[in-house]
């Protein structure tokens, strides 16, 4: 008696609940840029594939960037959908390691395409030698200078660290600052770093130091960090930066206060919203320190996963698999101006920076993510905490490189 | 009297006991029946969303069913007629008391626990908890933090300053305990700041304080810049010396912020003071004059002892202001430059949940020593309100 009237109870209540029926095949997609240009390329991507796929029925979700870096926490482990963004490198880590991502390799194995065209980003998407998610964009970094101003000077593209030292020298003397920077949410001065210390080291040190094998205090970086003073010395940067934001840099840039700009490809559209033109902004790669050193390259890529929570795998891999075709990355990267991380893919040759960006990136003999993304996030923070102040004040240099091994020694034990 | 409705009937406490029972026992059955996957076909919409916002609604009503029933229940027991005065207050303290538990008791305890243990703040995939235990490995490094330190150090300082509101509060709520025309008007403009978010009283503040295009650098250019064309024929501005980047430096950063902080501080200081000014007893006030009190010996000697209590209040939401500061830092420098506007509240937010961080344990560590030094204070505050009390016996 007891048993059924719980049969029955449970009955009613689940006929209620599952009135309307569940669609035979379903996709949840979890995006996280909300900017107009980003979002529509996004939108495209999965109307595109609603299109090859009339059969599932696709949900696809759109969220703020930073927002989306709190709440992936409680999406991976509650309610997870079965496509969702993060980003790859060290970023990734916790994720993976928690096993709250899927394993993909089967799915790099098997793909033509994701096996053949992705060869330079695919190390960052590994770790314990598995594949975890599919990249969709990339950018480069570099110096964004004004062509202008180095044209009425009579100055020329650096490339190398004399040079760039020459032209900061002769910068100053006709009153402009060399470069703009805006530290007040530190990673813009990670960028700096980065490039420094690719330049001087090398790209393995950037790996080695990131991934916590190498002090702080070794030679090497103290190295990257002498160089950093010969530059804050003589290409000095804007004296306020510590209260700007990257955007809030770009002012001094476009008055023409302000002469270059150790940036990623995305603040291009900043530097035309302030009123530059193409004729008056350039690019150069950053230049060489160290004769000789193979040219790695900071690229951090965007990219797609799957939860391990994830309902629709089958679904979830057929959506990745389309977003790495060449055809789907050519478009999306030309509507939001970045690179396609798909070599086969066509890019947008109008744009200067664009096709610049792929010559350097294609060239590279390695790609780093980014200062914060390679190393562990609490080792990151600390690490740019650590820049800034020697921004600030160089004289620091021991006793910040001191405490950024105490947070090394932590950071990496297990 | 009316003849007998089912109302009346209902009012029986057997009937009525019998109702609640088996409303309980319907709203805690449904209950297990609420999850996730039954809710998302009921409200196909929900996929579109968050899906677990009307799970959780749902589950909400049906507890609070319960509990209104539960009353119910309780209240038409004859255990609950005999010992009405003794357990009607638990009953309504009920409710009160279970928020209390889960949201402040409970978690103080679970981070004081994650304290002594080193975890990224991730479960996995099966719910386990992904942590390890590390005894007190987080305070041996917390005690060589610099950081730590440096926001110990700005708690002080916030403490220390912050108490500038309760004076200067009551200066001007003195100043505005007249009768003019129009009066109103000056104290609600007074009273304003405290009306505006915290948020935005940092956001002018960081504004105001701007290097670049602050009210400040205005005005420092006025004595100390001239406006230039540079080399692209734009006008810019040199100045010499540079005007001061108050959030932009480590030594000035935290004071700028306290700055911002007291404004509206002050604000609610006088506002305690005026209401506590309207209290004043004229007689006393009369007496005092005859004894030929005036000025200083008047405000010290008459009024102040009478704003005694508002005294208190206002010491009180000040430090509790200062401890909060929370809000300002964020808006205003996340802590920076480097750390150096940091105090104990930003910083273990700063470890564990900020920008990914993800150092739980070490950002619970530094959350049971601020309760340690809170717990401080908060006996002193109990224990006074005890005083007060006895006294009043």
């Amino acid at each position: 008696m007891k048993l059924n009237t719980k049969r029955t109870l449970a009955g009613l209540v689940a006929a209620t609940f599952m009135s309307t029926a569940a669609f035979a095949s379903d996709l949840i997609i979890t995006f996280d840029d909300l900017n107009p240009d980003k979002a529509a390329a996004y939108e495209a991507a999965v109307e595109a594939f609603k299109e090859a796929n009339p059969d599932i029925n696709v949900t696809a979700n759109n969220g703020d960037r930073e927002a989306h870096k709190g709440t992936i926490r409680n999406a991976l482990q509650n309610d997870a959908p079965d496509v969702i963004t993060w980003y790859p490198g060290n970023r990734m880590g916790p994720f993976v390691d928690a096993g709250l991502f899927l394993d993909i390799s089967d799915l790099w194995a098997s793909d033509e395409n994701l096996k053949n065209n992705f060869n330079a980003i695919k190390p960052t998407m590994t770790r314990d030698g598995k594949q975890w998610g599919v990249p969709y964009s990339y950018y480069q970094w570099g110096v964004y200078y004004r062509k202008d101003i180095y044209d009425k000077l009579a100055l020329s593209e650096p490339a190398t660290w004399d040079e760039l030292l020459g032209n900061c020298d002769k910068l100053k003397e006709a009153g402009v600052t060399p470069f703009t920077i805006g530290t007040k949410f530190l990673w813009t001065a990670a960028g700096v770093f980065d490039y420094l210390n690719l330049r001087t080291n090398g790209y393995e040190v950037h790996n080695d130091l990131t991934a916590g094998k190498i002090k702080y205090t070794d030679d090497r970086i103290r190295g990257t960090f002498a160089k950093w003073e010969e530059m804050l010395d003589r290409c000095s940067f804007v004296s306020t930066h510590a209260t700007m934001s990257w955007q809030d840099a770009i002012a001094p840039f476009a008055n023409g206060d302000a002469a270059m700009y150790v940036m990623g490809n995305f603040s291009v559209g900043q530097y035309k919203e302030a009123g530059l033109t193409d004729e008056q902004i350039d690019f150069f790669q950053f230049p060489e320190i160290t004769p000789g050193l193979p040219r790695a390259e900071e690229a951090p890529a965007d990219a797609f996963f799957i939860p391990a929570n994830a309902k629709n795998v089958e679904n979830a891999k057929k959506f990745l698999s389309f977003i790495a075709t060449p055809e789907i990355q050519g478009e999306w990267n030309k509507s939001i101006g970045q690179l396609p991380p798909n070599a086969e893919a066509e890019i947008n040759t109008d744009d200067k920076f664009i096709v610049e960006g792929m010559a350097t990136l294609s060239t590279a003999a390695g790609l780093a993510q980014f200062y914060d993304r390679d190393a562990p996030a609490a080792m990151a923070k600390e690490g740019m905490q650590g820049f800034q102040e020697f921004m600030l004040d160089p004289s620091k240099l021991d006793g910040i490189l001191e405490n950024l091994d105490k947070v090394q020694e932590e950071v990496y034990a297990e | 009297m009316t003849s007998p409705s089912v109302s009346d009937r209902f009012a029986t406490s057997k009937t009525r006991a019998l109702v609640a029972a088996v409303v309980i026992a319907l709203c805690l059955y449904a209950l297990q029946f609420v999850t996730i996957d039954g809710m998302q076909s009921l409200l196909d919409v929900t996929r579109q969303s968050a899906a677990r916002v009307p799970t959780f609604f749902v589950r909400i009503t049906l507890l609070l069913c319960a509990l209104a029933a539960a009353f119910i229940f309780i209240t038409s027991l004859s255990f609950y007629k005999r010992n009405k005065v003794a357990v009607a207050p638990w009953l309504f303290l009920f409710v009160g008391l279970v928020l209390f538990m889960i949201y402040v008791i409970v978690p103080i305890f679970q981070s004081i626990s994650y304290s002594f243990t080193r975890w990224d703040g991730l479960y996995d995939i099966n719910g386990v908890w992904t942590g390890k235990w590390v005894g007190f490995h987080n305070y041996k490094l917390l005690f060589q933090d610099p950081n730590f330190y440096t926001s110990l150090k700005n708690n002080l300082w916030w403490l220390v300053l912050f108490m500038l509101a309760v004076p200067i509060g009551l200066f001007i709520a003195l100043f505005l305990n007249q009768t003019v025309t129009g009066i109103r008007i000056y104290k609600s403009l007074f009273f304003f700041p405290f009306v505006i978010s915290q948020v935005v009283v940092g956001l002018i503040f960081a504004w105001a304080y701007n290097p670049e295009f602050g009210l400040l650098s205005e005005i420092w250019s006025w004595f100390f810049c001239e406006t230039k064309t540079n080399i692209v024929g734009n006008l810019t501005r040199v100045c010499s010396p540079e005007p001061p980047s108050i959030l932009g430096d480590e030594n000035t950063a935290t004071f700028g912020i306290i700055a911002a902080g007291l404004w509206p501080q002050i604000a609610y200081c006088m506002i305690l003071y005026l209401t506590g000014l309207n209290n004043i007893s004229s007689d006393q006030i009369e007496a005092g004059r005859l004894d030929g009190a005036k000025g200083w010996k008047m405000l010290r000697h008459v009024i102040l002892p009478q704003l005694k209590p508002a005294t208190f209040i206002a010491i009180v939401v000040t430090v509790i202001g200062a401890l909060r500061s929370f809000d300002m830092i964020a808006t205003m420098t996340q802590g920076g430059p480097f750390g150096s506007s940091n105090v104990l509240a930003y910083y273990m937010y700063d470890q564990a949940v900020g920008e990914g961080v993800g150092r739980y344990g070490y950002g619970s560590a530094i959350a049971t020593v601020l309760f340690l030094i809170m717990l401080v204070y908060i006996s002193y505050f109990l224990w006074r309100m005890y005083q007060d009390e006895v006294e009043a016996r």
